[in-house]
């Protein structure tokens, strides 16, 4: 449907995605056949014995490595002052408001496709991929775009909440939250129908500034808005931290410097892992046929509602109960100690959790994220269809060719794969470092990693499984 | 190419509801100011039902860069009934329920005029009663046999396609002439295969062949090499139809079990709607053939129609996107959208259709259609319309694997695939 016009246009409009593609390692969104087809050709068995190798060989490495040299990994080096720029953050988030309510009206009165609209695009694609593993690697993006806290901080200043959250709440107002986002996004039978979002952004844009002013911004952002925690979460692996002193060091060692979690937010970090995990595992032929579905068939997500906030629900307490055993097998090895109990080594574990959950969700989301990405420029060059051409970007044309070609689609399997794999060999660095703070003895140390140690060779297997086998949705 | 929007030569949603001055700048926008005075150039309203997500994403996409390209045609010719027809696209989710619940915005929500696009039966399934509810005309670009087996109502239409049951029976002539009167048939053990061995089965004892062995494959199955022992020896034809992500497997593995000396093969392009014939892993189908509802490559004998079409989509001889050469079409099927769009105009013109009062006439124009020609408008070939049973028939075609072409070496006729009526959906009141 394009003019020659527009064709010869076409390099110079595709520039902006290629240059995103080199920037991948490796260059879906939904169902590709043709992709899933090519990796069940590919010796993903010889594969995944592969990544599970590197990851019992980094255990077994990392118990001669001694705690000192430990403790050096994940020493981060100071590079001077740091900055926080904080009237500009501020206006950021200002901007980021007017764009978040800009957006709802896009998702209101814009075109009704979800892959049209920007609104669902930004929100399932730019922010819970994008934003979501450029928090966990480069820098700290939500800071500076959360649509929150800039009308709050503009309105009401640092003047005192009308009431005070109770701080032994914790953060389990966001992990309930976070499990409800997660069942609409996984379960719901339309997360991405532009309207259908839009209310729903609009109703939690609400209900957080209200939250807010009642019970204070700091508080509300760090008990309840369950994207702040998460965020704040997911921000402790990155290698840089540009607060008060600049510091930057191997990924994780914000995570470890900041210590022990509380308990709520030790079960947050399981929560992301689990229902990450779930989304995966829900789409596989092995869950369909559990559920008795055809897989060649697939009868829409209406069909899987209940099995799919269920399932999601039973795996993250099955996660979490796996993780408790797991810790409990190595503080009952190492016996009495003092800091060694079960709530202090869950808490202090927990943290290690985090990786792999980043990892996994990189992995999970590739594949769609470059499809949708190129439709999200799309929408973005023209967000009303009124023929605009806003940054060059509206004659780009939407390809999945990369998807069909063995080649690439080998590039991004193993990309996928190698993400997962070095995951949680940085899981097994941070959790030996952990290890080390809990227990004094290089023997207890090992002994009190044992039940995490098989856990993390076991989701190893799990987690490219996943990436490896069949998938009907 | 698509980029899932609607069409930027039509008049957008918004701009429609701001009233005709946006309409004229539209128009005048596109080129096209062929339209009719500005009282009448409110848009023909068509709600695509898209499967943008879910199982039938893959091919959503390429029936919306179908749908688009179509509608930019019909614009530029003038619209219908000197209207400019603009797009309404709503997600179904390749979902019945969430179908339903499309099919009723496009009515209550949109006021669309009309609703189509539908690819998946059990979307067709799902959504048609609600269309019948509400009086909406519903022309769906499915395959399935659901319409023409009367389990549907008098609003769902099929025009611009042929069924399954009449492309399989149409393949038995070719099959049991050429190929051999011995067949296994290797499906997957679901709906979907059963309706190829049922019909097929028929259809090639009508030829004077028969169906040696039938193997059903569970839907799950990832691997396929243990089955392969159960052809019979005897087998001069495997009939194969498997879909899913295993198909390329199962593909491979066959050619391994067979090695050089194998009976001829014979399949459904489905199983590789999409993916290119040249992949590695797929040499195994050098010599093979494929039903085909639209040769993917350009034959020598290529229709100018089959040309502008292709030019109008945007795919190259191969099939593939003029952007990206990897980038394969669902080329068999995706021209049913555009044919279903002009059989929809010229039944808009010949009902003198001017709003949602007109939808009773509207479909008792598309109903009195018969023979339609090859043309610019159909060039996947003729067709003829069957208007009791509101579906459609045409020539298939079968290519062989040649030199990684799918070259056509047959084109079974419109009257190979003719069966008796189900149903008469005419005596169905509105």
């Amino acid at each position: 449907m394009y003019t020659a016009d527009m064709k010869s246009n076409r390099t110079r409009c595709l520039t902006f995605l290629l240059t995103m593609f080199c920037l991948l390692p490796a260059a879906q969104a939904q169902a590709h056949a043709s992709e899933q087809g090519f990796v069940l050709l590919l010796p993903t068995g010889l594969y995944i014995a592969g990544g599970t190798l590197a990851v019992v060989a980094s255990i077994l490495l990392v118990t001669v490595l001694s705690k000192r040299a430990l403790a050096i990994i994940f020493r981060p080096v100071e590079l001077g002052q740091g900055w926080r720029f904080n009237a500009l953050v501020t206006l950021c988030n200002l901007f980021a408001t007017a764009s978040f309510v800009a957006l709802i009206g896009v998702g209101l009165f814009g075109p009704t496709g979800p892959q049209s609209n920007l609104l669902p695009l930004v929100i399932w694609t730019v922010l819970w991929v994008g934003v979501f593993v450029t928090q966990g690697i480069f820098f700290d993006v939500w800071r500076w775009i959360n649509p929150w806290s800039g009308l709050h901080r503009l309105a009401m200043g640092a003047s005192e909440p009308i009431y005070k959250l109770p701080a032994k709440l914790g953060a389990w107002p966001a992990v309930a939250l976070f499990m409800m986002f997660q069942v609409f996004a996984i379960a719901d039978i339309a997360p991405s129908d532009p309207r259908r979002l839009a209310n729903v952004a609009a109703g939690y844009w609400i209900f957080t500034f209200l939250g807010m002013v009642v019970f204070g911004r700091k508080s509300w952002l760090a008990q309840v808005e369950f994207l702040s925690v998460l965020f704040d979460l997911i921000g402790r692996l990155r290698p840089a931290n540009f607060a008060c002193i600049l510091k930057l060091g191997t990924l994780g060692w914000n995570a470890i410097e900041r210590g022990p979690l509380s308990i709520s937010l030790a079960v947050f970090c399981l929560l992301v892992l689990g229902t990450g995990s779930f989304d995966g595992l829900h789409e596989t032929f092995w869950w369909l046929a559990k559920i008795g579905i055809n897989p060649l068939e697939f009868p829409g997500r209406s069909a899987v509602i209940w099995t799919s906030s269920f399932g999601m629900l039973a795996a993250s307490l099955a996660l979490i109960s796996v993780f408790a055993i797991a810790v409990w097998t190595g503080v009952k090895c190492v016996g009495k100690s003092p800091n060694s109990t079960f709530a202090n080594a869950f808490t202090a574990f927990a943290i290690a959790i985090l990786p792999i959950a980043l990892g996994y969700h990189f992995a999970h989301f590739l594949v769609s994220f470059l499809v949708q990405i190129q439709y999200a420029a799309l929408a973005f060059s023209d967000p009303f269809q009124q023929g605009w051409n806003l940054f060059g970007l509206g004659q780009i044309q939407i390809t999945t060719g990369f998807l069909k070609s063995p080649a690439s689609v080998k590039t991004i399997w193993l990309t996928q794969a190698g993400a997962v794999v070095f995951s949680h060999i940085l899981s097994v660095l941070m959790a030996h470092h952990v290890a080390g703070t809990l227990v004094a003895n290089r023997k207890d140390i090992v002994l009190l990693q044992l039940g995490i140690s098989v856990l993390m060779v076991a989701y190893t297997v799990f987690g490219l499984w996943l990436l490896a086998t069949a998938r009907g949705m | 190419m698509s980029n899932g929007k609607t069409n930027k030569s039509t008049i957008n949603r918004r701009s429609a509801l701001i009233g005709m001055g946006a309409s004229v700048g539209a128009m005048a926008a596109s080129g096209s100011f062929g339209f009719a005075s500005a009282q009448s150039v409110a848009p023909i309203k068509i709600g695509f039902q898209k499967h943008a997500t879910g199982i039938g994403a893959a091919y959503g996409r390429w029936y919306d860069t179908t749908t688009q390209a179509a509608t930019k045609r019909i614009n530029d010719m003038g619209g219908i009934n000197g209207r400019p027809v603009e797009l309404v696209i709503e997600d179904d989710g390749t979902d019945p329920k969430r179908g339903a619940e499309v099919v009723e915005k496009f009515a209550t929500q949109h006021n669309c005029d009309v609703a189509f696009g539908t690819l998946f039966s059990h979307v067709v399934f799902g959504s048609a009663p609600r269309a019948g509810e509400l009086k909406l005309p519903y022309f769906v670009v499915s395959e399935g046999h659901h319409v023409a087996s009367g389990k549907l109502n008098r609003y769902t239409l099929q025009p611009g396609i042929t069924d399954v049951k009449s492309q399989v029976q149409s393949m038995a002539p070719f099959v049991g002439d050429t190929l051999g009167k011995k067949v296994t048939m290797i499906y997957p053990d679901f709906a979907f295969g059963h309706d190829h061995r049922d019909f097929f089965s028929d259809a090639i004892e009508a030829q004077g062949g028969e169906v040696v062995a039938k193997i059903a494959i569970p839907p799950t199955e990832t691997t396929f090499t243990r089955y392969f022992p159960s052809i019979p020896r005897e087998t001069e034809v495997v009939y194969h139809v498997m879909v899913g992500p295993a198909v390329l497997t199962f593909v491979k593995e066959l050619g391994e079990f067979f090695g050089p000396s194998r009976p001829e093969i014979f399949g459904f392009i489905d199983s590789l709607e999409a993916v290119d014939i040249n992949s590695p892993g797929l040499e195994f189908l050098e010599g093979t053939y494929f039903w085909e509802g639209n040769p993917r490559h350009a034959q020598a004998d290529q229709t100018s129609h089959d040309k502008a079409f292709r030019a109008a989509v945007g795919v190259d001889d191969r099939g593939a996107s003029l952007a990206d050469s990897k980038d394969v079409s669902t080329y068999a099927h995706m021209f049913g959208c555009w044919e279903t769009l002009n059989i929809i105009k010229r039944g808009m013109e010949a009902a003198d259709y001017q709003g949602p009062a007109d939808r009773s006439r509207l479909i008792e124009a598309v109903e009195a259609m018969t023979d339609m020609p090859a043309s610019d408008d159909h060039p996947q070939g003729p067709k003829r319309f069957n208007g009791k049973t509101h579906q459609t028939f045409g020539q298939q075609y079968i290519s062989q694997v040649k030199d990684g072409k799918l070259v056509c070496v047959h084109t079974a006729s419109i009257e190979d695939g003719l069966y008796e009526d189900e149903v008469d959906y005419t005596t169905q009141s509105f």
